[in-house]
Parts: C-alpha cells; sequence; structure tokens
C-alpha cells in the first residue's frame, strides 16, 4: 500500500510552521554578542553553584576552560604525519533467526603523508555467537547484547580497532574516532554492565595516554547545546529549567526562549572563520563523573563549510603540542576532502573498510544456512519474517 | 629462490576469466602492459596461455565509489597520490588480454586454450624469445577481428608495433605481417588502411 503523500504532505508543511523562530537577525546579534561579552569566571562560578544547590541544572551544560568567544587558527601541520581512524558496522541479532549471533566489523584506516606516504585500510570481523558475547550475564540477570548495548559495544570495539591500527605507525600520528567519545548511553544501563563497558574503554584510552597518542573524535553537524545552555543558565535570574513559569518579559527571558531553539553550531557559525576553533570547553554529561583523568572536553571547528565538533580527553587538550596536532590535522583532512562541506579522508576511508553491504549481509546469511544444510538441519525463520520475505495478494 | 625470474615477471592476477579472454589486475597503479603486448599465463607445468592486451582501465574497483576531482591551486597531477595516499590502495589499474593461442605437448598453437587460464593465476610478461617464436607465424592475427574492447584495427596496428620492435626492428616480419593483415581485411578497406597507415613506422 503506497504512503498518503497527500498526508504527509500537511504534515511536514505543519512541522516547518511549529518550527522555532530562529531567523530573526535582530536575536541572532543579540545571541552572539551575549557570548562575545559573558564572563566565562561568573558562568563557572554560576554553573558550580547552581550544580551544588537544590535546583540542579536540568539540561546538559558546557564549562568554559577558558574563555567563551575565543577563536584560534591552527598551527602548520608536521610534514611527517600519520593520521589514523577506525569505523564499525554489524549484523544486529535477528529475532526472527533460529540461531542468534551477531556480526561486527571493525574498519580502520592509516594514512601516512610527507616523505613516505603511504596508506593501511583493512577490517576485523568477528562472528559472535557464544553466551557470553550475545548476553552479559554477571549473575545470571542474561542481558541482551542488541541495540544501544550493541552500539555501545561497537564503540568500545571501535576504540580498540583504532588503538591497534594507531600502533602500526611511528608518531607524529593522531587517532581520530567517529562521532562522540563521551558513552551517554551507557547512562541508563545495567550497573555492571556499566561498569565492565567503561573499564574496557578506559583501559584503551589508558593505552593511548601510556603511549602519547593524542586522541580525537570528529561529530560532524553536531546536534548539541551545551555551550547554548550554559548561556541560557547564565541569562536566568530564576531556576534554570522551569520554563513553564517563565513569565518571559524582560529582555534577557525573551533572549532565552530565542536560544531553546539554537544548536552551538549555529551560535559559532559566523564567528569562526574558516579553520579556526573555539576555546576548550568541559563536557557535563553525567557519565563523564566516571572517566576520571580521561574527562572529555571538546571545541567546536570551523571546517569550511560547516561546524564540527571535536572532542579528546583533557590530557590531549592540556597538551598544546597535541592540541596543535589535533587542530591542524583535522583541518588538513578536512582540506584534502573531495566533498563540500567537508569531512576527514581518514574516516571516510575507515568507514568505507568497515561498511557491511547488503551483499555481504546476505552471504552472511547464506553461510549459515548452507552450514546448517550441511548439517540436515532446517534453517527456520519465523513465521512472521516469512511472510514479508514472499508478500503473497 | 625458484622462480624468482619468473617472479620479476609477474605483471598481474586473473580476477576475471572467460573462453576468449581474461582480465587482470595490474600490479602497478596506471600501468597497465601496453596496449597490443603479448602476456602469458602458466595454467601448468607443462601448457601456457597467450594473451594480447587490448584494453586497460584504472578506476575504483567498488562500483559505488566513483573517481572525483582532487586537484586543487597547487596540488595535481603526480602529487595528488602523495597527498591522498589512501588512492594507492582504492584504485585498480585492470587489463584485459585477448586468448591468442597456447603451447600444447610443447607446440605453440594458434588458437584459443580448451579452457580459459585459471582464475588468480599470474598474468607474465612474456620475454623477447618467447614473443619471437610466438609472432614467428601469423595465424593468431585472425583472433584479433573478433575483439569488441576497442576497433580491431587499432589493437592489429599497436600489436604489430610492438613486435616489430621487439624482434630488433624486423623489416621482414613486418612486410610479412602488413600482407598477412591485407588478406585479412581484404573486404574491409577503410579498416585495412587504418592498420597500414599505422604500421608504417620504417
Amino acid at each position: 500500500m503506497p504512503l498518503d503523500i497527500d498526508l504527509l504532505y500537511r504534515r511536514v508543511e505543519q512541522m516547518l510552521v511549529s518550527m522555532p523562530d530562529t531567523s530573526s537577525r535582530q536575536e541572532w546579534a543579540k545571541c552572539q554578542d551575549f557570548l562575545r561579552h559573558a564572563d566565562p569566571d561568573l558562568l563557572r562560578e554560576k554553573l558550580r553553584r547552581r550544580d551544588r544547590g537544590a535546583a540542579r541544572i536540568p539540561w546538559l551544560v558546557a564549562e568554559p576552560l577558558s574563555t567563551l568567544a575565543g577563536a584560534f587558527s591552527a598551527s602548520p601541520l608536521p610534514t611527517d604525519v600519520s593520521i589514523a581512524a577506525a569505523d564499525s558496522s554489524s549484523i544486529a541479532p535477528d529475532r526472527h533467526s533460529s540461531l542468534r549471533y551477531y556480526v561486527l566489523n571493525v574498519g580502520y584506516a592509516v594514512l601516512t603523508y610527507g616523505s613516505a606516504p603511504n596508506a593501511l585500510l583493512d577490517a576485523r570481523v568477528q562472528f559472535c555467537f557464544e553466551p557470553q558475547e550475545l548476553y552479559f550475564d554477571p549473575e545470571g540477570k542474561r542481558i541482551p547484547i542488541e541495540e544501544s548495548r550493541l552500539a555501545i559495544l561497537m564503540a568500545v570495539e571501535e576504540l580498540t580497532g583504532l588503538y591497534g591500527a594507531a600502533k602500526l605507525v611511528s608518531p607524529p600520528l593522531l587517532g581520530l574516532s567517529d562521532g562522540s567519545l563521551i558513552l551517554w548511553n551507557l547512562q541508563s544501563e545495567d550497573k555492571g554492565l556499566q561498569s565492565e563497558y567503561l573499564r574496557r574503554f578506559l583501559s584503551t584510552l589508558d593505552a593511548f595516554r601510556r603511549d602519547n597518542i593524542p586522541l580525537a573524535s570528529y561529530v560532524s553537524f553536531p546536534g548539541s547545546q551545551d555551550v547554548v545552555n550554559s548561556l541560557r543558565v547564565m541569562l536566568c535570574d530564576r531556576s534554570a529549567g522551569d520554563c513553564a513559569h517563565c513569565p518571559q518579559q524582560t529582555e534577557d527571558q525573551t533572549l532565552c526562549r530565542f536560544m531553546r531553539g539554537v544548536w552551538d553550531r549555529q551560535l559559532f557559525d559566523g564567528m569562526l572563520r574558516p579553520g579556526e576553533r573555539t576555546d576548550i570547553f568541559q563536557s557535563q554529561s553525567a557519565i563523564l563523573d566516571k572517566y576520571g583523568e580521561h574527562h572529555i572536553q571538546f571545541f567546536y571547528l570551523n571546517v569550511g563549510g560547516e561546524i564540527a565538533r571535536i572532542e579528546a580527553p583533557q590530557w590531549v587538550m592540556a597538551d598544546s603540542t597535541m592540541l596543535d596536532l589535533v587542530h591542524s590535522a583535522v583541518i588538513d583532512q578536512c582540506r584534502k576532502s573531495a566533498q563540500y562541506p567537508p569531512y576527514p579522508s581518514v574516516l571516510i576511508e575507515a568507514h568505507e573498510q568497515a561498511v557491511i553491504s547488503t551483499a555481504d549481509r546476505q552471504a552472511v546469511e547464506g553461510l549459515v544456512e548452507q552450514a546448517l544444510a550441511a548439517r540436515g538441519i532446517i534453517y527456520v525463520r519465523s513465521a512472521k519474517d516469512r511472510s514479508k520475505r514472499s508478500r503473497g495478494v | 629462490m625458484a622462480n624468482s625470474v619468473d617472479d620479476e615477471n609477474r605483471i598481474g592476477e586473473i580476477v576475471e576469466t572467460e573462453t576468449a579472454f581474461f582480465v587482470a589486475e595490474s600490479f602497478t597503479l596506471h600501468r597497465p602492459p601496453a596496449l597490443g603486448q603479448l602476456v602469458c599465463v602458466d595454467a601448468d607445468a607443462s601448457s601456457c596461455v597467450y594473451g594480447l592486451v587490448c584494453y586497460g582501465t584504472t578506476a575504483s574497483p567498488d562500483p559505488g565509489r566513483r573517481a572525483v576531482r582532487r586537484s586543487t591551486d597547487g596540488v595535481y597531477d603526480e602529487a595528488i597520490y602523495r597527498e591522498h595516499p589512501q588512492l594507492q590502495r582504492t584504485l585498480h589499474t585492470e587489463f584485459t588480454a585477448r586468448l591468442v593461442g597456447c603451447v600444447e605437448q610443447g607446440r605453440i598453437r594458434h588458437y584459443l586454450p580448451a579452457q580459459p587460464p585459471p582464475l588468480h593465476y599470474s598474468v607474465r610478461q612474456c620475454m623477447p624469445e618467447q614473443v619471437r617464436a610466438f609472432t614467428e607465424e601469423l595465424t593468431y592475427l585472425r583472433l584479433l577481428l573478433s575483439a569488441t574492447e576497442i576497433p580491431a584495427e587499432q589493437l592489429l596496428g599497436a600489436h604489430i608495433r610492438q613486435v616489430y620492435y621487439l624482434r630488433g626492428r624486423d623489416q621482414d616480419w613486418l612486410a610479412r605481417a602488413a600482407r598477412h593483415v591485407a588478406g585479412l581485411l581484404k573486404n574491409e578497406y577503410e579498416q585495412l588502411m587504418t592498420v597500414l597507415y599505422s604500421i608504417d613506422i620504417t
């Protein structure tokens, strides 16, 4: 049955009408003016006071480590440098199949520039079917590894793969991960599982630090409002988050309302020239309380055509050589990108290694089916799944 | 090390094979063997298959990834490959060779082999003495007329020029080849003239 496109069209129109109006030039100017002149010390103080107080801030906020509106250009990139990246892809457990398994494919790319240009591209595939791979089961809880837990496992394996790839070349080098380094979706998981996955993730971060390999992650088109939220906390003279009872009478209250629909990337667009980054901010995501010395910090970067968010552990951001390398290497990667807006070449190649095509997915299913058939076992799938695969009229 | 001389002559690996031709991936990016060059595949210890290079291409082996423009103001041509080292891995050069003969029971035959050469086997460039032996008789040239990759007269011309030089500017051989082509293309005046013009190199 084809979709009712007429109905969808009307709903799309309604969606556009109900979008927050952020087109007011005047409000944008006020926003960016506020960012330029806000006192970061005052903001830090206010955030800490609120954090200690009974009325905790309900939004994800970011604490500026130094300035709020500082803009910094990239230093020259070392001539001989390697950039490593990893990405992963999976075939999730299929509940319509009589066999339970999943496939993880971690791909990596290590691109070396300078006097001896080279590229190492490969992937490592894992076929997971053992009970301890399928379930997290420390006290008989039998928590299945699927959906968000599989996504977290992929992030953990990706970082391990990235470390392995980085060890293939000599410094100077940068490990660049795709997406956020903040495992925020672990927050709502079982405590045992949370601690196991964090232990593995953090031990890889330990290895990066021990080997002095700078690590960063690249978030394209970031959907975060951490900095905007911090500014709103600063604007608010009431209990931040209690917006339902806000009279919205003062100029600050009106500006705060406007900023509800503003993303950090929009806030910094126009304030950063291509190649420039913001100052460092500390993320306040609750899961980071467990990251210890690897607390994740970030900056926004105008890569030319897009504002990207670059995250890194605090020990990378605190080391000016490492920070410079992260900044200049990411800009250089985007400069080398053959697309606009740009995207780091090394991440594209790592993705190409990791991706599992539809044909590969079918091949894996075929392998399982063949192996069963060789033992005289018929591969059984759910009746519901069969009905979808052979659609009768 | 055994086969070391042979190993030096390996120029590609067969990635597609059929009765009348094979496709091989070149070991060197951008450098498929020359158009018209004679190559061979050792199918087993006693038999060898000869092919004539009729097509070359460099592209991404992934049909979903097209090449995109990489040059900037200061970076073009060879510098692009230093600036994007992954291209050495993500691009492949392939060449197609039409089968033109084989060695059976120690004798050179100018007909299609009974079996196509095995997939993944090495393609080797022919040594000058091999070329000399294979091209002594010219009956294999007829097999080139069925080439579909490029116009047959271009392939004939390129091959005859190659062999002429490899045989040490062998004028007699060139005259014989021209007469043989004239016989093959006696009803195709335009094609014949194209070949004759292209081998008028003395």
